[in-house]
């Protein structure tokens, strides 16, 4: 059967190491673990956002999300009150966590994701789709148990959010299909992560892109 | 498998007598008096376990109460575990009735999965179900079913209706005459270690397993064995 071929547990593991290999070269953050007990591994990265609710003067609220500080970085936040003299900003630093990792049984990638505040309190599901680019929102508000579900993580046994892997393997199709008829080489992971990343706030830098086709 | 009609019977008859103690630092207005149930073990503990929360509620105020979580001898219950597996995994050397300790302070994040609604478990039930027919009919079959179809399933074990989940049941358990049987066979095997956290890994027909010390819960389709 040529699609048990088609995106098997090496091929996962290969696309990752391809993927790493780029993080490193322009710090994106991202590396593989292993579990201590068997062969199986993952791909993870870790990074920090910031909150800011604002409070106007008539008391209505808005909240925005700013994307990816790094994490090496020190956090400083703006302690200008001229610029804001009717406005309190309280913010939050809440830390992602993305790990990738291989469902044997789909035959796909999935994407585990926790969120936390520095104080190691869990930000709860509703305020994680909150912070959700508007495009994908009504997707998710319609269905959201069909899309995004508290798991048991398979390697660490802690509780994840998981983007539900039965539809990956659909969507990825027609793309691959595209990609084997240019003949050109693309990187599985890559490809997969930029669809599913961005519906839960990771984003990947254009770079990726052009990372695979240097090798042709 | 309908000529095992009995066993799969007496599979889904299985019942565990337990008995519900509140927490002793819950805040109560009065005693609380501990809490008796027969216990389905192919269900789920946040299935069947309103009566439970009605009973202890009575004795406490609102303020005092967050989401309900259950515990045996310090360890948290998970919920989206069949009962049954809960009970051989942790109690089944012990004496019946099952003791279990329930806690509606203090959620131990880190240790057990929220259940907001019974929706949380009817995902949790058919995300389940669609894995194993992805191994067994590369979801063929589940996909070929309609919305009602998936409904019919769930309400099945929801309220214990034997015959209703069956019906849909058994053709995730059919293959093609001319197959000797499913593409792979999905189990999950349970380890019995004292480590922290328990491993599920599912195997595929050829493969070999460990032989260490185990429960092998059979899941094909969803009956647990």
């Amino acid at each position: 059967m040529e699609e048990d071929e088609f995106f098997g547990e090496k091929a996962f593991q290969h696309y990752c190491a391809e993927f790493i290999k780029h993080s490193q070269q322009i710090g994106d953050g991202w590396e593989w673990r292993t579990s201590k007990d068997c062969s199986d591994g993952y791909m993870c990265k870790t990074h920090f956002q910031i909150k800011n609710a604002t409070m106007e003067s008539g008391s209505r609220t808005s909240a925005h999300i700013q994307t990816c500080l790094p994490m090496e970085e020190t956090i400083e936040l703006p302690l200008d009150d001229s610029e804001v003299t009717q406005t309190t900003a309280a913010t939050e630093v809440i830390r992602y966590e993305y790990h990738v990792l291989y469902s044997p049984s789909y035959q796909v990638p999935v994407l585990y994701f926790r969120a936390s505040f520095l104080d190691g309190r869990p930000v709860a599901l509703k305020d994680i789709w909150e912070g959700v680019h508007e495009c994908y929102k009504t997707r998710l508000l319609q269905a959201p148990w069909d899309t995004v579900t508290q798991q048991e993580h398979p390697i660490l046994g802690q509780p994840f959010f998981v983007l539900h892997p039965c539809k990956t393997s659909e969507f990825m199709a027609p793309a691959l299909k595209h990609s084997q008829k240019i003949n050109r080489d693309v990187n599985y992971i890559t490809s997969w992560l930029s669809v599913v990343g961005p519906v839960v706030g990771l984003s990947l830098p254009l770079s990726y892109a052009s990372a695979g086709s240097r090798d042709e | 498998m309908t000529d095992d009609k009995d066993v799969l019977r007496d599979v889904w008859f299985g019942r565990i007598p337990t008995c519900f103690t509140l927490y002793q630092d819950e805040i109560t207005e009065r005693e609380a008096e501990p809490y008796y149930l027969l216990l389905p073990r192919v269900s789920y503990l946040t299935l069947v376990t309103d009566k439970v929360k009605k009973h202890f509620q009575k004795v406490m105020r609102q303020e005092d109460i967050s989401e309900m979580w259950f515990e045996y001898e310090g360890t948290p219950l998970k919920w989206h575990y069949p009962i049954g597996l809960l009970f051989d995994l942790l109690a089944s050397s012990s004496a019946l009735p099952w003791n279990i300790t329930v806690h509606f302070k203090s959620f131990p994040e880190k240790d057990l999965l929220h259940c907001p609604s019974k929706d949380a478990v009817e995902a949790h039930f058919m995300s389940c179900v669609k894995e194993a027919d992805a191994l067994k009919h590369k979801s063929q079959v589940i996909n070929e079913m309609q919305k009602k179809d998936h409904k019919q399933l769930w309400m099945g074990l929801q309220n214990d209706r034997f015959d209703q989940f069956w019906a849909i049941n058994r053709k995730l358990m059919e293959y093609p005459a001319e197959e000797n049987g499913f593409r792979y066979i999905p189990f999950k095997i349970y380890q019995t270690e004292t480590e922290k956290w328990r491993g599920e890994k599912i195997e595929r027909k050829g493969d070999t397993c460990s032989t260490a010390p185990l429960l092998v819960k059979l899941e094909t389709g969803q009956t647990v064995d």
